[in-house]
């Protein structure tokens, strides 16, 4: 079976809720997707319903050519038909099975020879370096180890597509760094077609291949993460991606001079391209806020409110009138409370968004 | 088959016409489906059986009225109980002494177990550790067994029989209020109900934040003050429930009023139902059924209405912390005297009189010449009993007895165990929910009918032969039948809670894997809930094991068990026959109860019952 998916229309309801709204997406082979987004946007919803753990209202599902949920049909293909294997939030291990035996469960199922299972399960388990845990039950295991478990009965039966619930969120935050680039490297190794639920935009942007922002059960944004985070398709997924937050600054576009100039309260910028004149929300990221100790030109003067070093960097609080802005400063600069900083933002690097819609500007290119 | 493909191979067959098609193929639906139909068979229709029979002019009816036509639509039954000349003595004396005895039983209860309650949860009482465990004891007995205590100490001549313990202590009869009728009748249920409030009220103490009253506390409220404004209203919800539930265990109870009444014609409405079948007018003992389910129902009803007012007195939980004691200084031992007094004279002599009296030859003759083990192990020996009954463990009757209780008892807490975590799966798990709401609901439905009411439902029903259905009336088989269904609500339970505890992604995992829904639940469902199930199972076993007014009505000489067995012998005044019998039977439940103790981590069956 070829291990795309393609989503068409696809609707969910609990009752009055619409967890999955009109929603369409194609999830090419191989590719590792997350879906990110805040709890309840239906991201787990969207991934239950391909595996056919629920079974959707309307639209249709296809899995490599041949349709597996259609509106006018319903489920026609069973999850254990789908190949899928999923690693739960919870990892779902069977606390009455030893590893050994939760890993081979689904090769049993399958009718597999038994020595084969045995040769693929120690395979399994030498791979993720859980040699000699075979005989313990999973109440024996760490935290870590567990997570692991549940990773090796996903590869056991060698499914064509992973699907990832969360996995990590269970985890303390040093083991979540070391299974991150774990599970990169599974999906480079397996080629899985994989889609991975998470509401860490740091899990789904250091992962994945592409990046689907959810919200309200509607898809906001796919595209691979760096757009994601350059370029944000709306407010609503500039906001969401990005730690610390994104800074957002009401502002017009006017003409004056014979330009287009980006009007805010405390700031002017000369405008990137040719707007609608109106009102618009400037969004610039801390990194491409820059601060001096000394007035420059073209820099507006600001108030330092809060400084928080945090290592490598240090993000810097500032505020004039009733304007806040966060900045991030690789320099270690000693600032004080309450002292003046000079204040530039990058106009190469600013994006715009509609204050009305919240959508995206794209500028365009003014001559002369 | 084929024709299938080809209609799937043109267009595609509608989304309801695979559903429908999924849906009669899905295990689960078929179950559920077969569970329905079968328990609406059981429940459901004996019910309406027993209602029509009310309704129509029975076989033996002829010699009621010249006009009876058997099969005919009648009103007269009812004409006779509700308004005629009997009704006095069939309905309405019978139920003024059930309200009086509910009532009184009950309010007596109540507060002899919120008093326990709160001695051994709140105050520094010595010995609150096993006094927990002891006073309980009364409630794991059988309620026949205090009763049979009882008439043993203040039976005396008024009904014929030897004299009781007390004449033959103290040399003169007791009064005649004191052996028969309703004070004994209230007693005796009220130390047989009490334990119920004691664990609602210790329960309910034990949970509720020490530190809403340390609150009070600090604002210089008195220890009374806080009794009463604080932790008084907070259990009193629990309280009121644990009121309607023991009311309406008491009017529904048969034992107690049948040993305690009937030999001086004190009828409660379940032994008038019972001497009204046992006599052949069953359809006289079939309104009685009807007018006491309507009663049980109803306090069901108010219990429920009470658990959803009380909702809002649900406390958020605080830390736990452990209330400091209440000191109870100078009466401290006084009162642990008073309460030792009362284990002694309610729970320990009870049971050591019944054991005592197993070995005195002569009933009523207390001294050292008097011990025999004839009624243990002795053959026939027509010189020390004219009918020669020989002793119980050489009596191939009672063997026989026992051996049908343990049967009963086991394939009863067996099949009942298995049919209700299928069916708690079903209820909480299941795909097609309003389906599975019915099913949950129809399981509840014996919970309200009074378990004599539910023999004579069972006796209506099966007495004939229906359709391929045999007359199982005199069956080992129907025994079986009417323990399982009357103890399903509490099975189904059981079963759901212990599947509620299984994650559902653990199934899930199972299902991505190719595993059916029969294999899922054989291998995955079954084993995690196994522990839950068996500790469940215990709690059926007990029940059955004590049970005597759900099948004294349907059992018979062949298929007769240890409890119904030992009424007959008292019946026919074998008083040390039948003491026998019921010491075996609170063995065997104690056998269960310190298994189930084992299983439950540290809880009786009969507490976890409660749950």
């Amino acid at each position: 079976m070829d291990a795309a998916i393609e989503i068409r229309n696809l609707t969910k309801r609990f009752g009055k809720v619409v967890a999955v709204d009109q929603l369409s997406l194609t999830i090419e082979a191989g590719e590792f997707l997350a879906l990110l987004g805040p709890s309840g946007c239906g991201k787990t919803t969207l991934l239950r319903c391909i595996a056919g753990l629920e079974e959707p209202d309307e639209g249709q599902i296809l899995i490599g050519e041949q349709v597996v949920f259609a509106s006018e049909r319903g489920n026609v293909v069973s999850p254990g038909q789908r190949q899928v294997g999923m690693v739960f939030q919870s990892y779902a291990l069977w606390p009455h099975m030893t590893v050994y035996d939760n890993v081979g469960y689904g090769l049993w199922l399958k009718k597999v020879p038994r020595d084969e299972i045995r040769q693929r399960v120690d395979d399994v388990l030498h791979d993720l370096a859980m040699e000699g845990l075979g005989e313990r039950y999973p109440f024996e295991l760490s935290g870590g180890q567990q997570q692991r478990v549940a990773l090796a009965r996903l590869l056991a039966t060698q499914p064509p597509i992973f699907f990832m619930d969360e996995p990590l969120s269970n985890l303390d935050a040093r083991l979540r760094m070391d299974m991150r680039s774990e599970i990169k490297r599974l999906h480079y190794e397996s080629g899985a077609t994989t889609v991975y639920v998470t509401h860490d935009q740091t899990e789904a942007l250091t992962m994945a291949t592409r990046v689907a922002v959810m919200r309200d059960g509607r898809i906001q944004q796919v595209a691979p993460p760096m757009e994601v985070y350059r370029r944000p398709a709306n407010l609503f997924v500039a906001e969401f991606v990005g730690m610390p937050r994104i800074n957002l600054l009401p502002a017009k576009a006017t003409w004056h001079a014979e330009r287009l100039w980006l009007e805010m309260s405390t700031f002017e910028l000369p405008a990137p391209g040719a707007l609608p004149q109106g009102d618009l929300i400037i969004a610039v990221r801390p990194e491409d806020i820059s601060l001096s100790l000394e007035p420059e030109a073209g820099a507006v003067e600001f108030r330092v409110y809060a400084v928080l070093p945090s290592g490598p960097e240090l993000f810097v609080h500032v505020r004039r009138d009733d304007t806040a802005l966060v900045a991030r400063e690789i320099r270690q600069l000693d600032l004080e409370m309450d002292q003046s900083v000079w204040v530039r933002i990058d106009p190469a690097a600013i994006t715009l968004y509609d204050k009305a819609s919240g959508r995206l500007l794209t500028p365009a290119s003014v001559k002369g | 088959m084929a024709l299938m493909d080809v209609f799937a191979g043109t267009t595609p067959a509608p989304r309801w016409f695979n559903r429908a098609r999924r849906r009669i193929s899905s295990p689960q639906f078929i179950l559920a489906i077969l569970f329905l139909t079968v328990l609406a068979y059981l429940i459901l229709v004996p019910l309406f059986n027993l209602a029509w029979t009310t309704l129509v002019w029975g076989e033996g009816d002829q010699r009621l009225s010249p006009q009876a036509v058997p099969g005919e639509f009648t009103l007269a039954h009812w004409q006779r109980v509700l308004t005629g000349r009997l009704s006095q003595k069939l309905l309405l004396e019978p139920l003024g002494h059930t309200l009086l005895i509910g009532i009184s039983a009950s309010a007596l209860a109540l507060t002899v177990g919120g008093l326990l309650g709160w001695l051994v949860t709140r105050t520094n009482l010595p010995g609150r550790g096993w006094l927990r465990t002891l006073l309980i004891v009364p409630y794991l007995l059988p309620a026949y067994a205090l009763a049979l205590a009882w008439t043993t100490v203040f039976k005396s001549d008024l009904v014929g029989g030897r004299p009781g313990v007390f004449e033959a202590l103290l040399g003169f009869p007791p009064p005649p209020w004191s052996s028969y009728g309703s004070i004994p009748i209230i007693l005796a249920m009220a130390v047989h109900y009490y334990p119920f409030t004691f664990l609602v009220v210790s329960g309910a103490l034990t949970t509720l934040d020490a530190q809403l009253e340390e609150g009070a506390e600090l604002l210089g409220a008195s220890r009374w003050t806080i009794l009463r404004t604080i932790t008084f209203p907070l259990v009193a919800p629990a309280f009121l429930s644990a009121l309607v539930l023991t009311f309406g265990r008491t009017v529904s109870a048969f034992a107690t009023p049948a040993l305690l009444g009937m030999p001086v014609r004190y009828y409660t409405l379940s032994t008038m139902l019972y001497s009204n079948i046992s006599i052949g007018l069953v359809s006289n003992g079939y309104i009685l059924a009807l007018i006491l389910i309507v009663l049980a129902s109803l306090t069901v009803y108010l219990n429920s209405r009470l658990l959803g007012a009380s909702a809002r007195f649900v406390t958020i939980g605080g830390k736990g912390f452990k209330a400091n004691p209440v000191r109870l200084a100078r009466w401290r031992w006084p009162i642990f005297i008073v309460v030792m007094l009362f284990a002694l004279a309610w729970i320990v002599l009870p049971i050591g009189l019944l054991a005592y009296q197993s070995v005195m030859l002569v009933e009523g003759l207390y001294g050292p010449d008097n011990f025999t083990s004839y009624f243990w192990i002795s053959d026939t020996d027509t010189t020390i009993f004219p009918d020669g009954e020989p002793g119980v463990l050489r009596n191939e009757g009672i063997l026989k007895a026992a051996w049908n209780s343990l049967r009963l008892a086991v394939s009863g807490a067996v099949i009942g165990a298995l049919a209700g975590v299928l069916i708690g799966y079903l209820v909480v798990r299941g795909r097609y929910q309003r389906l599975m709401r019915l099913l949950d609901q129809m399981t509840y439905l014996p919970f309200l009918i009074p378990s004599i009411a539910f023999g004579a439902m069972y006796l209506s029903m099966f007495a004939v032969q229906r359709g391929p259905i045999p007359a199982l009336y005199g069956t080992f088989a129907l025994l079986v039948l009417v323990s399982v269904v009357k103890n399903l609500p509490y099975t189904t339970r059981t079963g759901a809670s212990a599947v509620t505890q299984i994650n559902r992604e653990l199934e899930e995992a199972a299902e991505l894997q190719g595993a059916s829904w029969i294999e899922r639940f054989r291998r995955i469902v079954l084993p995690l809930a196994s522990s839950g199930v068996v500790s469940g199972m215990m709690i059926t076993f007990i029940t059955i094991m004590r049970e005597l007014s759900l099948i004294i009505i349907l059992s018979t000489p062949a298929t007769r068990v240890l409890m119904t067995m030992s009424y007959r012998y008292v019946d026919e005044d074998y008083i040390q026959h039948a003491n026998t019998l019921v010491l075996i039977v609170i063995m065997l439940t104690m056998l269960g109860e310190v298994i189930a103790w084992r299983l439950g981590r540290g809880k009786l069956a009969t507490m976890q019952a409660q749950e």
